[in-house]
């Protein structure tokens, strides 16, 4: 789920950038540093909308270093338990598929895919139902229900099912084609 | 009468031997006995107050019946007591009295009684009336009792005590007895009530016991012995019985006292005796004890241990899974399916390790070999599979079950089943697991489809261990009323545990049997496996089937299999174990066969080690004692493009079976990356190649810059390189293969590292390595001394040096590939001689930037060229790098390990300023270049095995002249036509041609496609690379004496190829650098 939030940061600026790009270098600073990350509180920082405020900066001793307090608003992504998601999946093997929704990884284990499909090795590994109708392979998307999640420092790594009503394959690239 | 003495005796007396008392029936006088009881009971109070857990044990045997058969007592001797006190009152003060001159035995008691009125000098007053006497023995041995007995009401230690003094007495007079038996119901009443009378008269008597009264209470040697007689197995009991038996038969003519027979003591009774010859005499004719039996004495110290032994009970019970301990099973998981208590055998269910043909052998009478060694596996009992090796399969019906029998072996269900003692299992800590539980299973499903599951699983959590189970715990019930009811622990007594369940409505704690209770999860709950084979892995939970979770593993992306019962939730996140001794999971790690890796799972004994095997995954268990050292120093290496590639650095795959994958590296080893995918989910996501099959991802391509020169590489290493880039050119400009040509101009550094003999001075004839050049000096390092000596160059020849020269621009050129050689030559030069600092261990100390300075490495134009020129040695320069076990590539004996992953790859891209350099040569060395000997002027020093080694020199002459720089390759790995290459332009893909004209720059005309039918281009040297053949293709040998010599590779090992060589049809073993794939 997204949520646009206020966060904090105490961000430590170089004594070189002092001059009238101050503000500017904290910012793409700011960016460079946050956008990407991952906590578990809060899940991914997609983006930063705004710079609230960025308070007064202390001059760190020794090292010249300024911290500056800065508060910004930004775009979070956080999976949560039961969320039902689309994801492209990006890799598909004996014991499940691996799929992305944004920054997110989410395995589907074999074990949560429905039994009537099976895997088929080969050059595009992927999973099919006896008939055919249905395929998950590499690049096709699906819906998902989040069962688990687990957060790195860096990841968060959720488990998925699609052994549910109104869940599987929505977009089959194979099919397209 | 004696008999039906004894029963009605038992009721009454039933205390007695379960307090372990021995039965000390028969001194001939009351006051031995009483004495002999308070001996006794004073073991027990010794035991249960300074013990506290012998009271436990104490129940123990109790509950489990002791063995020990007391001598006749009879309870009626009790009202004797009370009846008959003044006959006996009078008696015993008589025998008081007159105690001295009765026997020794009686001295003896008589002091023990001394002793007791120590401690109780009431006592002593009390002592003539023979009622007092009683009542004192009474107290005396209530006190023992209290402390010991505690809630047991019934337990009537003073009657015993009576019984015993009675008993004494029935053994004097054997008739005596009959009278008294009337009055038995009546004066066990009696008695009863005077003994807690007594008791609560002195209740706190027996809180003053101190020590030192223990003590005093403790067997001496003027009490009697005890022996240990060895009697038949399982006929202790027996024996014992017998024992008593024999002394209501014989009375007082047995001289012993007691007789005890104890059920973890197999093999002995234990007998109580003044005397061995007493012992003797007692066990004489008896049926289970032979006559040549060992007696023994236990020591006295020994002796209350004898009795206070805790018995351990084996609860066995039907369907308890048990270990073998011994024989062909042992180890092996057993489900008990009977238990005969009494024979001490039980029944167990295993999985058949049978060796049909051995059978058969047996059957057919044939000789049977020694022991096999070799333990069959475990597989089920096939009757038809039998049947078909003729072995005869009968069927029975025993107990309504039906078995099939071979020979004395009975089967069932497939299943052997088997009748063990109960000493050859153990049921402590079994814990299966789950395979092994599921070979149980699996057949069972196979018989009655899946009922088996449950039995297990019931049977499992008998196994389980206690206390489990931890507040918040989610639980679910799985057995009663309130079946399948979820909720949470809330506290864990002994046996129960609360819980709050997670209904509404339902009372806000309940008590439920841990036993009926079993741990819960739902998918999804990030878990951490407590017990078992898996213990520490954590991971999710991704399906619940009953007791059984599959959960995926954090650290290896797989599936295990666990208990619900090994796991608790949690949200750490750990790879299970991830350190065995000092290796940790992904740490790179050398092994003792001088392979290394990557370690990439940690079991509980062993690790998984991604191997440095560059063509596929390949990964092997390892046991900690397999490998040598942790590999952690830091290495870099080049890329296809010759970026530097550090740890870190995210590299992409460009060729092999994980091409296109890409992460980054985490290790580098020898030119090898370990490259971490997260996306791949084999080997923890590692994933092995060649730092010349990769690319770094930012990296400049630089492919097309090598044409042009050192430029790039100048740039980029800086003055270091562009220094002998300007000492080339004079030298080259000379024929460097002229042998006094080398003594001049450039020679300053191309000498350094050469191998040369001295002409004159006080070291003539002496051969030295040229470890500097000074002006007009050069230091040299003899051969044959441990020594540098500086000597004028004038007087130096280097005739020796060009061998060395081949061998050392091949080794270094070859770089890796080829370490063999030196380890194959002892003598040769190269071998480090100086313990400090050999030439090797310079080379591989220096940073590869420096190589250029190094004195062994750049000793020639054609070396200094081939430094900028060969990235090989860059991609296996990490060789060199300091912290390399020194020297060791050198002398590893099994070069193909390390050494091998340098194999086709580097040559491709060392193969191209080969082609540079030649590409200046004259074309007329082309055709005559195909290994003669004459171009390798030294060639008979030459190493039969470095043929790569030996092609470079012959073109350098021509070379040099034309392309100073860039010319002078030492190894010139010319294409040749007709050989396939892998055409990849910068900016292009690569494509497959065949080599169907080589012009004298080098560059050639290719014909794409792999038969050679597509377009026609003409590329550079450095576009084009040898494809590698695989085995059994048509190949050409590119470079050595046999330079253009067409065959067939019919065998890889390592970095040699096997090779039929097509004209001769010699078998040869070549380098496979040198080996180019043919155009079909």
């Amino acid at each position: 789920m997204f949520f646009h939030i206020v966060l904090e940061r105490n961000m430590q600026l170089h004594p070189r950038h002092f001059g009238p790009r101050l503000r500017e270098k904290l910012v793409s600073k700011l960016m460079k540093d946050v956008e990407g990350t991952c906590s578990g509180r809060h899940g991914f920082v997609v983006a930063i909308t705004g710079v609230d405020n960025i308070g007064k900066g202390l001059i760190r001793d020794g090292t010249g270093f300024v911290t500056f307090p800065v508060k910004y608003q930004c775009v979070v992504f956080r999976p949560f338990k039961g969320e039902i998601l689309e994801a492209v999946v990006t890799m598909v093997n004996k014991m499940g598929f691996f799929a992305e929704a944004g920054p997110v990884q989410i395995f589907v284990s074999n074990h949560l895919i429905p039994d009537d499909m099976e895997f088929h090795s080969g050059d595009t590994p992927s999973y099919t139902t006896a008939d055919g109708a249905v395929r998950i392979q590499k690049d096709s998307e699906v819906r998902l229900k989040i069962i688990g999640t687990r957060v790195d420092a860096t990841e968060i790594f959720c488990i998925g099912t699609i052994k549910d009503d109104f869940l599987g394959v929505i977009d089959d690239p194979g099919a397209a084609a | 009468m004696l008999t039906r003495a004894v029963r009605t005796s038992q009721p009454v007396r039933f205390g007695f031997p379960r307090r372990r008392v021995a039965q000390r029936s028969q001194s001939l006088l009351g006051i031995r006995v009483g004495i002999e009881l308070r001996f006794l009971s004073g073991i027990l109070r010794y035991k249960t107050t300074s013990h506290p857990e012998d009271k436990r044990g104490n129940r123990l045997s109790r509950k489990s019946k002791s063995p020990e058969f007391s001598m006749p007592r009879r309870r009626d001797d009790d009202d004797e007591e009370e009846y008959a006190d003044d006959d006996r009152g009078g008696k015993r003060g008589r025998f008081i009295d007159d105690a001295a001159e009765e026997d020794d035995e009686e001295e003896e008691d008589e002091d023990d009684d001394e002793d007791e009125d120590a401690y109780n000098p009431r006592k002593r007053k009390q002592r003539k009336g023979a009622s007092m006497f009683i009542d004192q023995e009474a107290i005396v041995d209530s006190d023992g009792d209290e402390e010991e007995e505690e809630g047991e009401d019934d337990f009537i230690e003073p009657g015993t005590d009576l019984v015993e003094e009675e008993e004494r007495h029935v053994h004097r007079r054997p008739f005596a007895a009959e009278e008294e038996e009337q009055e038995d119901v009546d004066a066990l009443e009696r008695q009863i009530q005077q003994r807690y009378s007594m008791r609560s008269m002195h209740g706190d008597f027996d809180e003053e016991a101190t020590d030192v009264e223990q003590q005093a209470l403790l067997p001496s040697v003027k009490d009697p012995k005890l022996w240990m007689v060895k009697c038949a197995i399982g006929r202790e009991r027996e024996v014992a019985v017998c024992l008593m038996q024999k002394y209501i038969d014989k009375g007082s003519e047995l001289q012993i006292r007691s007789a005890i027979a104890l059920d973890h003591l197999k093999n002995y009774i234990y007998v109580e005796a003044e005397k061995e010859a007493h012992v003797k005499e007692a066990c004489r004719g008896l049926r289970n004890i032979f006559s040549s039996a060992k007696i023994t004495i236990v020591p006295i110290k020994e002796m209350t241990e004898v009795l206070s032994v805790e018995s351990k009970s084996i609860d066995l019970s039907k369907d308890a899974w048990v270990r073998m301990k011994i024989g062909t099973y042992k180890g092996d998981l057993a489900k008990v399916v009977d238990v005969d208590n009494v024979r001490q055998k039980v029944t167990v269910q295993l999985v058949p390790r049978l060796d049909l043909q051995a059978i058969v052998n047996k059957l057919d009478g044939k000789e049977v070999g020694k022991k096999k060694t070799i333990l069959p596996p475990p597989r089920l009992f096939n009757a038809d599979e039998a049947k078909e090796m003729n072995i005869r399969v009968e069927r029975k019906r025993i107990l309504h079950e039906d078995y099939e029998m071979v020979g004395t072996m009975m089967f069932r269900d497939g299943f052997l089943h088997k009748t063990v003692s109960t000493k050859s299992i153990s049921t402590q800590n079994v814990q299966p697991t789950f395979d092994e539980l599921e070979k149980f299973q699996k057949a069972g499903d196979e018989m009655d489809g899946g009922a088996n599951a449950l039995r297990n699983f019931s049977t499992l959590l008998a196994n389980r261990k206690k206390g489990h189970f931890l507040k918040g715990d989610a639980v679910v019930v799985v057995r009663g009323d309130l079946k399948n009811l979820k909720g949470w622990v809330e506290k864990v007594d002994e046996e129960n545990v609360h819980i709050r369940p997670k209904l509404a409505g339902l009372p806000t704690t309940l008590a439920v049997n841990e036993r009926d209770l079993c741990k819960h999860f739902e998918p999804g709950d990030h878990v951490k496996v407590v017990s078992g084979a898996h213990e520490g892995a954590t991971g999710l939970v991704l399906k619940v089937e009953d007791h059984v979770l599959i959960i995926l593993s954090d650290a290896t992306r797989e599936d295990i299999r666990v208990f619900a019962d090994d796991v608790v939730e949690s949200s750490e996140t750990t790879s299970g174990i991830t350190k065995i001794g000092d290796y940790e999971l992904h740490d790179l790690v050398l092994l003792n066969d001088m392979s290394f890796g990557v370690i990439v799972h940690v079991e509980s004994e062993a690790f998984q080690v991604l191997k440095a095997v560059p063509e596929r995954p390949e990964s092997a268990r390892v046991r900690l004692r397999e490998i040598k050292a942790k590999l952690e120093k830091k290495a870099n290496a080049q890329d296809r493009y010759r970026n530097t590639v550090s740890p870190k650095d995210v590299v992409k795959i460009l060729e092999g079976h994980a091409k296109g994958k890409q992460g980054p590296v985490e290790h580098i080893y020898r030119g090898m990356l370990f490259i971490y995918d997260r996306l791949y989910n084999q080997n923890s996501g590692y994933i092995c190649a060649k730092a010349q099959a990769c690319v770094a991802i930012g990296g400049a391509r630089r492919g097309s810059d090598r044409n042009h020169g050192v430029a790039p590489l100048t740039s980029r290493f800086g003055n270091l390189r562009t220094s002998p880039g300007f000492a080339q050119p004079p030298l080259s400009s000379k024929p460097p293969r002229d042998s006094r040509g080398r003594q001049r101009g450039g020679r300053f550094d191309s000498l350094v590292g050469t191998t040369v003999k001295i002409r004159s001075g006080s070291f003539k004839g002496y051969r030295g390595r040229v470890l500097e050049v000074k002006g007009q000096d050069v230091r040299i390092e003899l051969e044959s001394q441990m020594k540098h000596v500086t000597v004028n160059r004038n007087l130096i020849t280097d005739t020796v040096s060009v061998p060395s020269f081949h061998r050392d621009s091949s080794r270094y050129s070859m770089g890796s590939e080829t370490p063999m050689h030196p380890s194959r030559t002892p003598l040769h030069p190269y071998m480090p001689r100086d313990p400090g600092a050999t030439p090797i261990h310079d080379g591989m100390r220096t940073p590869m930037r420096d190589r250029a300075w190094n004195p062994y490495a750049p000793m020639s134009p054609a070396r200094e060229n081939w430094e900028d020129g060969n990235p090989a040695s860059w991609g296996t320069s990490p060789h060199y790098q300091p912290g390399t076990p020194p020297a060791r590539p050198y002398e590893a004996p099994t070069p193909g390990s390390g050494w091998a992953n340098t194999p086709g790859g580097n040559y491709s891209d060392a193969g191209t300023p080969r082609e540079n350099s030649y590409a200046s040569a004259p074309s007329p060395y082309l055709p005559s270049t195909p290994g003669v000997q004459p171009m390798t002027p030294s060639s008979a020093s030459y190493l039969p095995g470095t043929p790569g080694g030996q092609p470079m020199t012959p073109g350098n002459v021509g070379l040099d002249v034309m392309s100073p720089i860039i010319g002078s390759d030492g190894e010139g790995n010319m294409l040749l036509p007709d050989i396939l290459v892998n055409v990849c332009r910068s900016g292009e893909d690569s494509l497959i041609g065949v080599v169907k004209e080589v012009f004298s720059d080098g560059s050639c005309k290719v014909a794409l496609g792999s038969s050679g039918n597509g377009d026609t281009v003409t590329v550079l040297p450095s576009e084009v690379e040898m494809v590698v053949p695989k085995k059994s293709d048509k190949i050409k040998i590119m470079s050595g004496a046999q330079r253009g010599a067409t065959g067939k590779l019919i065998g890889i090992d390592g970095t040699d190829g096997i090779v039929k060589v097509d004209d001769t049809l010699d078998v040869k073993i070549l380098d496979m650098d040198i080996l180019a794939k043919l155009a079909p």
